[in-house]
C-alpha cells in the first residue's frame, strides 16, 4: 500500500492566475466575510462566547505575541518535539526499510503486519505511550516518532520493491556490484517515493504532537489551546490555531521545496539546470 | 496459487508469528522487556478475552466509535464531493473556494479538537464533527483532480458528437474521476476514525478511545493493547467496506467484474427487447 498527499490544486486554481483584479476580489470577499461576522456578533446573532469576533482575535494576536509573548515558548517547545520526533522516526523508518527491503523473505513475512499497522490509527497509541513515558516531553517525542515512522517505512519499502526489473537485469549484466546497484539504481528510484512518505509523515507529525499535548501535558501549543478553550477564551484559542495554520503552511512549502531540490529529475526545468551545472563542472575537469 | 501452496505459505506465516510471540513472551518473563511499557502477549490475550467474552464490554464502545467515524466520514466526504464538483464545474467557484480549502488543509485538523468540543458538546456531535473535519480534504482534492483531469481526446469526441454539458459530466467526467474519488475515500475513512478517537481521548464517555485511555491510565497494558487492536479491526472494517463499494461501483477496473456486469447488462437489454 502506498500513499501520497497530493495537495497541489490543479493549475490556475491555487491562485496561479493572480492578476490584480482577482486578488482584489479575494480580498473583498474576505473583508465581507469578516465584516459580516463582526456585525453579526455585535448584533447578537452569533454568540461571541463560542465564535470569537475578528476584532477580538486581532487583539488576541497582539496579546499573545507581543504584550504577554507567551506563545513563543509554547510554540518553540511544540516545534522542538515535532522536529526531534520527525527526524528520529523517519530516520528509523527509512533505515529499517532499507535493511528489511533488500531481503525478499523478510519482506514477505512482514507484509501482513504492515497491513494491520496501516489500518491502525497511529495516534491512538498516545495514552499508552504517555502512561509509559510520563507527562513530560519524552512521551511527546516518542508519539511523534511513532506517528512519523510508518509512512516513510512503507513508502521506502514500496520504492525498493518497485525498482524496474529490466534495469536491474541490465545492472547485473554489466556486472555492477551490490553497492553500485544500490547507489546508482535503487536509491535514486526509491527517492521520490521516500520523499512522498516524508511529506506525509511531516504532515501528521504536528497533529501527533498536538494530540499528545491534549491528552496530558503542561506546556506546548496544544496545551495552550485546550487551556484557553477550557476558559472559554476562544479568541486566544483561535490565535493559536491560526498560528498552527501558518506553521503548517510553511512546513508544507518547505517539504515541497526540499522535494524539488532533491528529486530534481522529475521536473524538466530542474533537470536541465542541474545537467548544465554538472556539465560545466565536468568541463572544468572536476569530478562529477 | 494452488490451495496446497497457499496452506504451506499460511503455515509458514503462522509459524513465524508463533515464534515471534513466544520470543516476546519469553523475553518478558526473563525481564528483558519492561512489562509496564510493553505488556506481554499473554496479558494482551487476557485483555482480549476479558473485553470480548468475559465481560463483553467492547461491543457497545466499538459500535459507538464505528457510528461516529462513519457519520463523520459521510458528512466530510459529502461536503468534499459537493464543493469539489462545484469547483470542477465552475472556475469562479473554484477560485474562491480554493484558498479556504488550502487553509483548512494546512491547519492540522486535530488542533481544533478542544474548540470543536466546546462547540458541539461532550456527546457524539463533537466526535462526528472532528471526523468530518479531518476527512474533508483528501476527498475534496481527489475529487477535484479526478474531475478536472479529463482525457482530451475523449472529451473532444464527446463534443464532436454534440454531447450536452450534463452528458459530458455524467458519462465522461464522473466515471473517469471515480477511481480517484475512491482513493480519496480510502485515505479519509482512516482519518475520520482518527478524528473520532482523538475527540474521544479529549472528552467523552463512551467509545473505544475512552476505553483505551481508561485502561492505559490504570496501567492495565493488556486491555489497552486489546482496545488498540480493536481500533485496527475497526480501521480494517471501514477500509474493506469502502473497498467493496469501490469494487461494485468502479466495476470496469477489474476484468472479472467487468465481464459479469456486461453479461448482466446484456441480459437486461435482451429482456427489454422481447
Amino acid at each position: 500500500m502506498s500513499a501520497s498527499d497530493q495537495i497541489d490544486l490543479p493549475k490556475g486554481m491555487a491562485g496561479g492566475a493572480s492578476t490584480r483584479r482577482i486578488l482584489f476580489n479575494h480580498l473583498a470577499i474576505l473583508v465581507c466575510w469578516v465584516g459580516l461576522w463582526e456585525i453579526g456578533s455585535r448584533a447578537g446573532v452569533i454568540d461571541p462566547l463560542f465564535f470569537p469576533r475578528p476584532s477580538d482575535i486581532l487583539v488576541g494576536f497582539w496579546r499573545l505575541y507581543i504584550t504577554q509573548g507567551n506563545i513563543w515558548f509554547h510554540l518553540g517547545l511544540t516545534m522542538a518535539e515535532v522536529v526531534a520526533g520527525f527526524v528520529a522516526g523517519s530516520a528509523l523508518g527509512i533505515g529499517l526499510a532499507f535493511v528489511v527491503g533488500l531481503s525478499d523473505t523478510v519482506r514477505r513475512f512482514l507484509k501482513p503486519y504492515v497491513v494491520v499497522i496501516e489500518a491502525t490509527p497511529r495516534i491512538a497509541i498516545g495514552p499508552i505511550v504517555i502512561a509509559a513515558f510520563g507527562f513530560g516531553w519524552t512521551s511527546k517525542i516518542v508519539i511523534v516518532m511513532l506517528v512519523c515512522f510508518f509512512a516513510p517505512f512503507v513508502n521506502t519499502l514500496n520504492g525498493i520493491i518497485n525498482v524496474d526489473r529490466d534495469q536491474l537485469d541490465m545492472f547485473r549484466s554489466m556486472r555492477a556490484t551490490r553497492v553500485q546497484t544500490f547507489r546508482k539504481l535503487i536509491l535514486p528510484e526509491a527517492t521520490p517515493e521516500i520523499m512522498a512518505g516524508l511529506r506525509l509523515a511531516m504532515a501528521s507529525a504536528l497533529g501527533g504532537a498536538l494530540v499528545a499535548e491534549f491528552i496530558a501535558s503542561n506546556n506546548g501549543v496544544g496545551k495552550l489551546i485546550s487551556t484557553y478553550t477550557g476558559n472559554l477564551n476562544m479568541a486566544s484559542a483561535f490565535v493559536c490555531v491560526l498560528t498552527l495554520s501558518a506553521v503548517g503552511f510553511f512546513i508544507l512549502r518547505g517539504m515541497e521545496w526540499i522535494d524539488r531540490w532533491l528529486v530534481f529529475w522529475t521536473d524538466r526545468k530542474r533537470t536541465e539546470a542541474v545537467g548544465r551545472k554538472r556539465a560545466q563542472r565536468w568541463q572544468k575537469g572536476g569530478k562529477l | 496459487m494452488t490451495s496446497k501452496a497457499f496452506f504451506v505459505e499460511l503455515g509458514k506465516h503462522l509459524a513465524v508469528f508463533a515464534a515471534l510471540i513466544l520470543l516476546w513472551e519469553g523475553a518478558s518473563i526473563l525481564g528483558f522487556i519492561d512489562t509496564i511499557l510493553v505488556p506481554q502477549p499473554s496479558e494482551i490475550w487476557k485483555g482480549i478475552v476479558d473485553l470480548y467474552f468475559t465481560r463483553g464490554i467492547i461491543y457497545w464502545h466499538f459500535g459507538i466509535t464505528l457510528y461516529e467515524a462513519a457519520a463523520g466520514f459521510a458528512i466530510g466526504a459529502g461536503l468534499g464531493i459537493l464543493l469539489a464538483t462545484g469547483s470542477a464545474l465552475n472556475d469562479n467557484f473554484a477560485r474562491y473556494v480554493a484558498p479556504y480549502a488550502t487553509l483548512l488543509n494546512v491547519t492540522p485538523g486535530l488542533a481544533l479538537t478542544p474548540i470543536v468540543i466546546a462547540w458541539f458538546g461532550f456527546g457524539y456531535g463533537s466526535k462526528i464533527a472532528l471526523g468530518a473535519i479531518t476527512c474533508f480534504f483528501p476527498v475534496f482534492v481527489n475529487t477535484l483532480i479526478g474531475l478536472t483531469r479529463m482525457d482530451p481526446d475523449t472529451s473532444e469526441m464527446f463534443r464532436a458528437m454534440g454531447a450536452s454539458r450534463r452528458q459530458l459530466f455524467w458519462k465522461l467526467q464522473l466515471p473517469a474521476a471515480l477511481p480517484m474519488i475512491f482513493a480519496g475515500f480510502k485515505i479519509s475513512v482512516t482519518t475520520a476514525l482518527v478524528g473520532a478517537i482523538v475527540a474521544e481521548f479529549s472528552q467523552g464517555t463512551a467509545g473505544i478511545g475512552v476505553l483505551m485511555q481508561r485502561f492505559a491510565f490504570q496501567l492495565n497494558g493488556g486491555a489497552a493493547i486489546a482496545s488498540l487492536l480493536s481500533m485496527s479491526l475497526l480501521g480494517l472494517i471501514l477500509f474493506f467496506i469502502i473497498e467493496i463499494i469501490d469494487d461494485r461501483i468502479v466495476f470496469w477496473r477489474r476484468d472479472a467484474r467487468m465481464t459479469a456486469v456486461s453479461r448482466q447488462k446484456r441480459a437486461a437489454w435482451a429482456r427489454m427487447r422481447t
